[in-house]
């Protein structure tokens, strides 16, 4: 019971294997593979409902899949969370009322089989000085603190997180990106779920786009971006509806910007065309190679095609 | 942090939520101030006279009196559990080493010791203002049958707990608290009933729990038929509370 499960021979942290999970009519997951070695830093990147917590919860143990399998370490999910492998902040909740938050996280830890001092994970978590603290007293941005705090303190190998800086504000996720890079500085594997493209872009070492239950890419954040032909065509067009611009062929996407509007293309060419015979009153254009947005945003509209074919 | 095996989480799990379930002084104070009043009132009206089976009354509605809190403290374990679960914590709990079964028996062992505050100061009272006299022996005889005799209703909480949501484990608790009590015959006598409800009672785990506590109390060993009864309950019970507990964590 109490001996460490041995890797499993492929050495992979994270094994999931043709994963699929229906919820009635909804196909949530749909045939997710995916492996991550030791020591990676990993970004599930995607829109809300493209299967990222359905993934991360059969990941866990917490959600049985229909098909597929999942090995951490080798071994499986429950098996590994219980022998203190795996520390995971789930989305929301999860914080038991009328305790303070010392009290939380010294029983979490009472609850694993090698913990690390609790003192240590509420320092890494930045949680000392709301310490003694109820927990239904905290901020949105706290109460996330506190939840890192609990995956911290397990002392995992694999540390999951499901959209961690979704409650907080500029400073405190900066502050807690900065805490996660001490934490992944030990070599520890580290697998975050965001819809943040710039989150996923700074700190993961690897990222893979989630869209409709099915992984549509997979690389590091340059490789995604230079695999699309993405570019962003910027204007200045008065007295035209967003609706009508957003539907010129070529545009996947748009957005304002002190004035001016941002068109995310997958075929700026015919954008543009289109845009001037259609607005001629547009001035002021620039053309800019790809982002990760963009990329994003075509990765999005290609496999939304698929699946609709 | 040095013990870590399921036996020293399970313990370590029990105290702390028994601990946080003695923070809610609302819940004490409602689950002791209703018996001790009644048992009380009663005290006074009935002081001196004779129930029959070398006991008196007082005696027989401590016993009803301590029995009916205790039943409401066991029970009351459903509503916190309901609530632990709306907010997520059992997700966050079965990240933990804890295994479910654990987590399972800790939640009846806080039940159990939350009953405590009922029964010793009904007894207490008993004692003092009822004019109960028994040996030391027979006091603890009767405390120890009453408080084992409550591991059903335990089980019951848990059960309520994970059958139950925020919004329905009040109403829940409250029926199956009162529902138990008149019909196991804690308020009055089951004698006085109809005689399809005198049936109806001795199905109820409740009469069974009063009346192996009046037997000890009457010093008159301890009723095979009721422990058995129990037992049985405890059983019956037990498997649905896995059932359901298995089921709330498949939904969320």
């Amino acid at each position: 019971m109490t001996t460490k499960p041995i890797p499993g021979p492929d050495g992979a942290a994270v094994r999931l294997t043709g994963l699929h999970k229906r919820f009635g009519p909804v196909h949530a997951v749909r045939g997710v593979d995916l492996l991550i070695v030791p020591g990676e830093v990993v970004a599930f990147l995607g829109p809300n409902g493209a299967g990222k917590s359905t993934t991360i919860d059969i990941l866990l143990g917490l959600t049985r899949p229909d098909a597929g399998s999942v090995r951490l370490f080798g071994t499986d999910p429950v098996t590994a969370v219980q022998s203190g492998r795996v520390g995971a902040m789930l989305q929301a909740g999860a914080l038991l009322p009328d305790v303070t938050v010392k009290e939380l996280v010294t029983m979490f830890a009472g609850l694993h089989r090698h913990p690390m001092p609790v003192g240590t994970a509420m320092e890494l978590a930045g949680v000392t000085d709301i310490a003694g603290r109820r927990t239904q007293k905290l901020s949105g941005g706290q109460a996330q603190r506190v939840r890192f705090a609990l995956a911290l303190v397990p002392d995992p190998d694999l540390l999951v997180l499901d959209e961690p800086t979704a409650a907080m504000d500029v400073e405190v996720r900066r502050s807690f990106w900065s805490s996660m890079r001490e934490f992944t500085a030990t070599g520890r594997t580290v697998l975050f779920a965001t819809h943040y493209l710039q989150e996923a872009d700074q700190f993961a070492d690897r990222v893979v786009v989630l869209a409709g239950g099915a992984v549509v890419a997979d690389g590091t954040g340059a490789q995604i971006k230079s695999s699309v032909a993405g570019r962003t065509i910027s204007a200045v067009i008065d007295a035209a509806t967003a609706d009508d611009l957003a539907r010129l062929p070529g545009v996947l996407g748009l957005d304002r910007q002190a004035g001016r509007i941002l068109l995310h293309c997958n075929d700026s060419d015919i954008a543009l065309r289109a845009l001037l015979a259609g607005f001629p009153q547009a001035h002021d254009i620039e053309i800019a190679a790809g982002n990760l947005e963009d990329a994003f945003l075509e990765l999005i509209a290609t496999s939304r095609q698929d699946i609709e074919q | 942090m040095t013990a870590t095996t399921p036996v020293a989480m399970t313990a370590r799990y029990a105290l702390i939520s028994t601990r946080l379930a003695y923070r809610n002084v609302r819940f004490l104070v409602l689950t002791v101030a209703l018996p001790l009043l009644l048992f009380l009132l009663y005290a006074n009206l009935y002081r001196g006279q004779d129930a029959g089976d070398g006991l008196t009354v007082v005696a027989y509605l401590m016993v009803s009196m301590a029995s009916f809190g205790c039943i409401g403290a066991a029970i009351n374990t459903g509503a916190r559990i309901a609530i632990e679960r709306q907010v997520g914590w059992n997700r966050q709990l079965r990240l933990s080493a804890l295994p479910g079964s654990s987590y399972l028996v800790a939640k009846a062992i806080v039940s159990m010791l939350v009953t405590l505050p009922a029964l010793i100061l009904v007894f207490l009272a008993g004692a003092t203002v009822g004019g109960v006299q028994l040996s030391a022996g027979q006091w603890l005889a009767t405390g120890l049958a009453v408080w084992l005799g409550l591991i059903p209703f335990a089980v019951l909480g848990l059960v309520i707990g994970f059958a139950g949501s925020v919004d329905t484990v009040q109403p829940i608790s409250m029926i199956t608290y009162l529902g138990l009590s008149i019909l196991g015959g804690l308020w009055f006598p089951v004698e006085a009933f109809p005689e399809f409800l005198q049936q109806i009672a001795k199905l109820t785990p409740s009469y069974w729990l009063a009346d192996l506590g009046r037997t000890v109390v009457a010093g008159q060993g301890v009723p095979t038929e009721a422990v058995l009864v129990l037992a049985g309950w405890t059983l019956v019970l037990g498997a649905v509370g896995v059932w359901a507990y298995r089921r709330s964590g498949t939904k969320v």
